[in-house]
């Protein structure tokens, strides 16, 4: 076995096994839970369609993803620095490129992991409704591209930050810019500047996308550009994560 | 028996005479109103748009007319006014001046909150006049629509989080005894 794959299980396993995780999970499943009681309890939301109580549980999921990229993202190098753990990680045969692709498996293997705890509910909301399998796999596609984006991003930040708490500082900075055109609403994103931002935002590109998908039916040739847009982010992360990673310091 | 018929004889003429004036009173309004039913069945959860109309039949310009809608339950044994903020619906509408001839034409759209049968109409107050005039009662009927089922919802909604707190519980339990 590579040590690189020996790191990534390593990380992997860390990651369901350490009790941060644990709780994180446990605070998403709840979180699913909540919304997914309000939505037959609360009058106004019992009323929404199977497709729109699919969309806006997989916002949630979306949302939490974001979260577990930028959180795990901004501990990959900055928290070691501050648990003095990272000289330690120096010391294994990877290269610090490897190092930093480990942290990103990590990553992703937690949405894995939160992707595969949504599923019970986006069925149980959706299965008697229009396009569920669909909207799964769109919120794989998307999720795995809004993750590889920010959590390469914070990844990258936490590389060249001295604590962790300034990673996940401007981390945290980062998601709210994205985060923040979703909740302008829907007439001030159909002026001009609205359509720019929305399709440069791979935030809103991937909620316009499992919208798109889930309630107005259209085909995935249809969301050919805002997965384009949203892969070129990703990409660009990566490269960007490469070429900091060369030079990360204890 | 002579006292009924006169008893009788008097009630007749009042209704008659108030009828007379009921009518006169709608005859010599300049005001029309009319609301129009959105074609198609209603089912829980659509938004439909009621159309009404207001229409200056008289000689003068009106001015600020007030144009509210009012819902009422005609569910027999619940019938009751129904509070349109619950429906999401707009309550009002102002027509600041309305000239001899002219119709306003308004889409008065709200959300089916519940099934169950229901009227709507249209009341159009002038300032200058002392009787407010009120457009047909338009009845319709909501239907019960299957969206998201509760029987579904709990068994995920309880059962994860459950689950997932025993197996994480068991986890704890043997990174504490020292098995993992």
């Amino acid at each position: 076995m590579s040590s690189l794959s020996v790191l990534i299980k390593k990380e992997c396993t860390e990651d369901i096994l350490s009790s941060r995780s644990i709780y994180f999970f446990l605070f998403a499943s709840g979180l699913m839970s909540i919304f997914a009681v309000l939505l037959i309890t609360n009058r106004e939301l019992s009323l929404l369609d199977n497709a729109q109580a699919v969309y806006k549980m997989s916002t949630i999921v979306l949302a939490l993803a974001s979260l577990v990229a930028i959180l795990q993202g901004s501990d990959g190098f900055a928290g070691e620095r501050d648990r003095e753990t990272l000289e330690i990680l120096f010391l294994s045969p990877l290269s610090r490129k490897g190092l930093a692709f480990a942290k990103l498996g990590r990553v992703l293997f937690s949405w894995l992991v939160l992707f595969a705890l949504s599923i019970p509910y986006l069925s149980a909301v959706g299965s008697t409704g229009q396009n569920l399998w669909p909207s799964i796999f769109i919120l794989f596609t998307t999720g795995t591209l809004l993750v590889l984006a920010l959590g390469g991003i914070s990844l990258t930040v936490s590389a060249r930050t001295a604590t962790l708490k300034s990673a996940l500082f401007i981390s945290v900075i980062v998601f709210l810019i994205l985060g923040s055109p979703a909740v302008l609403g829907a007439s001030l994103r159909q002026t001009g500047i609205g359509k720019i931002i929305d399709m440069v935002d791979p935030f809103m590109d991937a909620l316009n996308t499992i919208d798109s998908v889930v309630i107005d039916s259209q085909g995935f040739d249809f969301q050919l550009l805002r997965l384009g847009i949203m892969a070129l982010y990703a990409l660009m992360v990566l490269w960007l994560l490469n070429v900091t990673s060369r030079r990360i310091r204890l | 028996m002579i006292k009924g018929i006169l008893s009788n004889l008097i009630l007749v003429m009042a209704v008659t005479l108030f009828s007379s004036y009921t009518v006169l009173a709608k005859d010599t309004s300049p005001i029309q109103v009319k609301l129009q039913h959105p074609a198609g069945t209603l089912r829980m959860g659509d938004t439909p748009k009621f159309t009404g109309a207001v229409t200056n039949s008289g000689q003068q310009t009106l001015r600020r007319l007030i144009v509210y809608l009012s819902l009422v339950s005609l569910e027999p044994g619940n019938e009751r006014p129904v509070d349109l903020e619950d429906w999401s619906a707009q309550k009002a509408l102002g027509i600041d001046s309305l000239s001899p001839g002219q119709v306003n034409t308004h889409d008065w759209g709200m959300r089916l909150i519940q099934a169950g049968k229901y009227g709507v109409a249209l009341t159009v107050i002038d300032p200058t006049e002392k009787k407010p005039i009120v457009s047909d009662l338009v009845p319709f009927d909501v239907k019960r629509k299957p969206t998201l089922s509760a029987s579904r919802i709990f068994p995920v909604a309880i059962g994860e989080p459950v689950t997932l707190l025993m197996l994480f519980g068991v986890i704890l339990i043997a990174q504490r005894r020292g098995r993992l």
